[in-house]
């Protein structure tokens, strides 16, 4: 056991995957039947500890149908987006074992755009956020390990690099839409859906530059938009479920009646566009100096799409909490949803403060080209 | 010694904002509101411990205790990736350690100011959470011997200026001047990362330091790098045409407007441009641009303060006008003048800005002088009365502004559209009840 504990393994990364997969449940009082997640847990288990790409894959496709499972009730869009990009994940193993690493990127690139909600691939994650916030929380988890296995398998060849330029500016592009998009949301589940959007281009562009080896860039970029999505899921559900469904036609004033869960969201928002000590803001800066590398252009868009989100940000907090005292009988965060949102806000304030914890260990481990990633003699384009 | 330093420096920076975490875990995870009493004495123990800090570096650079030190100080990385680093080095020279205690010290006073002027207001703990929060970042913008470390305090500014304009939440117009305020702040960071990333790339590092090599780039890079400093340095210094945000910014209590409008904020931009200077003397061009913005500013704020009806909001522009002559004696090179014009010129501001409030009742207690007609007035009454009236709208600065960003508000609009119908295609769900 000591040994295991101590050979290079993504500890670190299965933490903040196994966090996501539990906060809602708990935050949200959610009943989700105990298989489902057992399953996603033993899946994400298997995927960030296999050495096997084509077994990684497969775990990842299994979680992916886990969440199709539990959307279905509420969305068959949603679900059926999780159905296809799990059949993509398994795609991308097969690509894998029969040593296709070009075919293996794209699909496993693809697999990566739908779950992360990309424009304009975004239809499923778009359902998700507005009918099933919970289950979409619960999928952040999956998609850090999906973008780890795809850093990991298939990130490490020659294909993989010369594609990057185009997957960096389809990012890029991607980023700046969502950005634009959460300019002109009119409610609080449209402004969630755009802000996923920009957040699944900045991964995309991440993943890109990643493929000349910054592949801690692209981990830290999915792991720090992973909790602040997260934490901003966690807290729109808890308003929800307090106040109904939450409009932009007029200022909701709610900041006084539920402080906590104002400050709750203010800070999970500010985490989701880099603020200051927080993981986004050092994830924002590596990846650029990533980006640059790629594409200058593509830089710049990203980083006026960040900053269009923050303003974005700032219009619906406004919209929701500030304005004329609103007279609420619901109360303020109860205890477990305090708890989940303090640990989430630990973790990205701890990352923003030693970024160092994660990238480490991940760049040591993500570095080593595993067997099954590795060209095949004379092939594999 | 040269241990206490090593000390001093990162302790002026992370007190004010370790008494802000404490204070906010207690709001986040306790039940009831804290008492004013333990918010205030936490938060001024942070800000003290600053002052001190500040104090210690200051008098070792002078040579106090020892031998005088200066220059880059280390505290290892704060991220390391491959070839890639982020420094974690503070700057210890004339300007880090004036701008450091000086900030230091109007902070804490401002403080003290605050706890009997916003005693039983129901934000006490927001404006004091706040208020450490700003403190820390503007440590950062003073002692920040690399531009990553220097970015995350101008950021931090930023965003506690935004939450200080929207203060009185319940009323719509300090929300609305908030979230304008903060667009711009956002727009000019933006120049400010493009410009960081640049120089990184073409100088291999971010640190102060390697902008003296600024002289090895060819002039089309460096006049690019530099403008995009001086496009930063204008939104946060309210400078033309960015001007519009200021005078809503005094929205926000008095006690914020005289720190951040008054005395450190709205100086932050000519604090870059002091700090990039190596890269500013390159480039003639960026100069010149400078000094034009710089007078046409100073020439504008004056029109308008001298027809504004509300204390802070002359008050606000008489302050742009003098920015805007500092940022054209930066242009100029003429550095120490600035610096000592910047402090002195900040001291006024905190004072004026303070005593706003009782404005009214020192014009009642010495009464109005009668009003002479000025020049203009007697040799073209005409093109005075348009004068006065430009100023009045303050050229109609935002309405301009507001114009140029509506294509952007379009192609979002129209792109919202797009996105609609794409899901509307590709949805299997019935509609949402």
């Amino acid at each position: 056991m000591r040994t295991l504990l101590s050979a290079p393994a993504p500890w670190e990364s299965l933490v903040f995957c196994l966090l996501l997969v539990v906060a809602p449940v708990v935050a949200a009082e959610w009943r989700q039947a105990r298989w489902t997640l057992a399953v996603l847990a033993g899946a994400i288990v298997t995927a960030l500890f296999s050495g096997d790409g084509t077994i990684a894959y497969a775990a990842i496709a299994v979680a992916a149908l886990g969440h199709a499972v539990d959307a279905w009730p509420a969305t068959r869009t949603g679900a059926a987006a999780l159905v296809v990009s799990g059949g993509l994940a398994l795609a991308t193993g097969l690509a894998l074992a029969a040593g296709q690493l070009t075919a293996a990127f794209v699909l496993s690139t693809l697999a990566v755009a739908v779950r992360a909600g990309v424009w304009p691939l975004n239809a499923g994650t778009a359902s998700l956020c507005e009918r099933a916030p919970v289950v979409q929380t619960q999928q952040l988890a999956s998609l850090i390990a999906l973008v780890f296995v795809h850093l990991r398998f298939v990130d490490h060849h020659l294909e993989a690099v010369a594609l990057a330029p185009t997957v960096v500016r389809l990012g890029a592009l991607a980023a700046l839409i969502g950005a634009l998009l959460s300019l002109v949301q009119r409610d609080l589940r449209g402004f969630y859906r755009a802000t996923t959007s920009m957040h699944g281009g900045l991964i995309l562009a991440a993943l890109g530059a990643a493929s000349h080896g910054n592949f801690a860039a692209a981990l830290l970029v999915t792991v720090a938009g992973g909790l602040a999505l997260g934490g901003l899921g966690i807290t729109i559900t808890s308003l929800e479920e307090r106040v109904g469904a939450v409009r932009f036609t007029r200022p909701g004033g709610r900041a006084h009646g539920l402080p906590r869960l104002a400050a709750a969201f203010a800070l999970f928002g500010a985490a989701g566009v880099a603020m200051p000590g927080t993981a986004g803001f050092v994830a924002d800066d590596l990846i650029l100096h990533t980006l640059w590398m790629e594409s200058p252009a593509s830089t710049v868009a990203v980083i006026l799409a960040s900053a269009m989100l923050a303003v974005a940000t700032l219009i619906c907090y406004s919209a929701v909490f500030l304005g004329k005292a609103a007279v609420l009988a619901a109360p303020d965060l109860a205890a477990r949803e305090r708890v989940v949102a303090t640990a989430l806000l630990a973790l990205l304030l701890g990352l923003g403060v030693a970024p160092a914890w994660l990238l480490g260990p991940a760049d040591a481990f993500l570095s080593v080209v595993p067997v099954t990633a590795q060209l095949p003699p004379g092939g594999g384009r | 010694m040269g241990d206490l330093v090593r000390l001093a420096l990162p302790l002026a920076i992370v007190a004010p904002v370790a008494a802000m975490v404490f204070v906010g875990l207690r709001v986040l995870l306790a039940d009831g509101r804290p008492r004013e009493t333990v918010v205030y004495r936490l938060v001024m123990s942070g800000l003290g411990v600053s002052v001190a800090a500040s104090a210690v570096v200051l008098l070792r650079f002078l040579g106090v205790f020892g031998a005088p030190v200066a220059g880059e100080i280390e505290f290892g990385s704060w991220l390391r990736v491959h070839d890639f680093e982020m420094p974690l080095v503070l700057l210890v020279d004339r300007v880090s350690v004036t701008i450091s205690l000086f900030a230091a010290v109007l902070t804490v006073l401002v403080g003290r100011f605050s706890r009997t002027y916003l005693h039983q207001d129901p934000g006490f703990i927001r404006f004091f959470v706040l208020l450490g929060f700003f403190a820390t970042g503007t440590q950062l913008i003073a002692l920040a011997g690399a531009l990553e470390l220097f970015f995350a305090g101008w950021e931090m500014v930023g965003i506690a200026s935004a939450m200080f304009i929207g203060y009185f939440h319940e009323r719509d117009e300090p929300v609305r001047s908030s979230v304008r305020a903060f667009a711009t702040y956002r727009f000019s960071d933006a120049g400010l990362l493009i410009a960081t990333v640049t120089t990184f790339e073409l100088l291999g590092s971010a640190r102060f330091s390697a902008l003296e090599r600024a002289g090895t780039l060819p002039v089309g890079e460096a006049t690019i790098i530099a403008l995009l400093f001086l496009l930063s340095a204008m939104g946060k210094s309210a400078q033309l045409p960015f001007s519009g945000w200021l005078p809503r910014a005094m929205e926000g209590p008095t006690p914020s407007s005289a720190l951040f409008y008054g005395a450190v904020s709205i100086h932050a931009g000519l604090f870059l441009l002091l700090r990039v200077w190596p890269v500013l003397e390159v480039s003639i061009v960026a100069r010149a641009a400078g000094v034009a913005v710089g007078l046409a500013t100073a020439v504008y704020a004056a029109a308008v303060a001298r027809v504004h009806t509300d204390a802070k909001g002359a008050l606000a522009h008489a302050t742009l006008a003098q920015v805007g002559l500092i940022l054209a004696e930066i242009c100029l090179g003429w550095i120490t003048l600035a610096l000592v014009h910047l402090v002195c010129h900040a001291l006024l501001r905190l004072g004026q800005y303070l005593k706003a409030p009782n404005m009214i009742h020192d014009a009642h207690r010495l009464g109005h002088g009668p009003h002479a007609p000025a020049l203009l007035e007697r040799w073209s009454p005409r093109l005075a009365a348009r004068l006065y009236a430009a100023a009045l709208h303050r050229l109609r600065l935002d309405d301009k502004i507001d114009v140029t960003f509506a294509p952007v508000l379009g192609l979002a609009r129209a792109l919202d559209r797009t996105d609609a119908a794409l899901r509307r295609v590709l949805s299997l769900d019935g509609p949402r009840a």
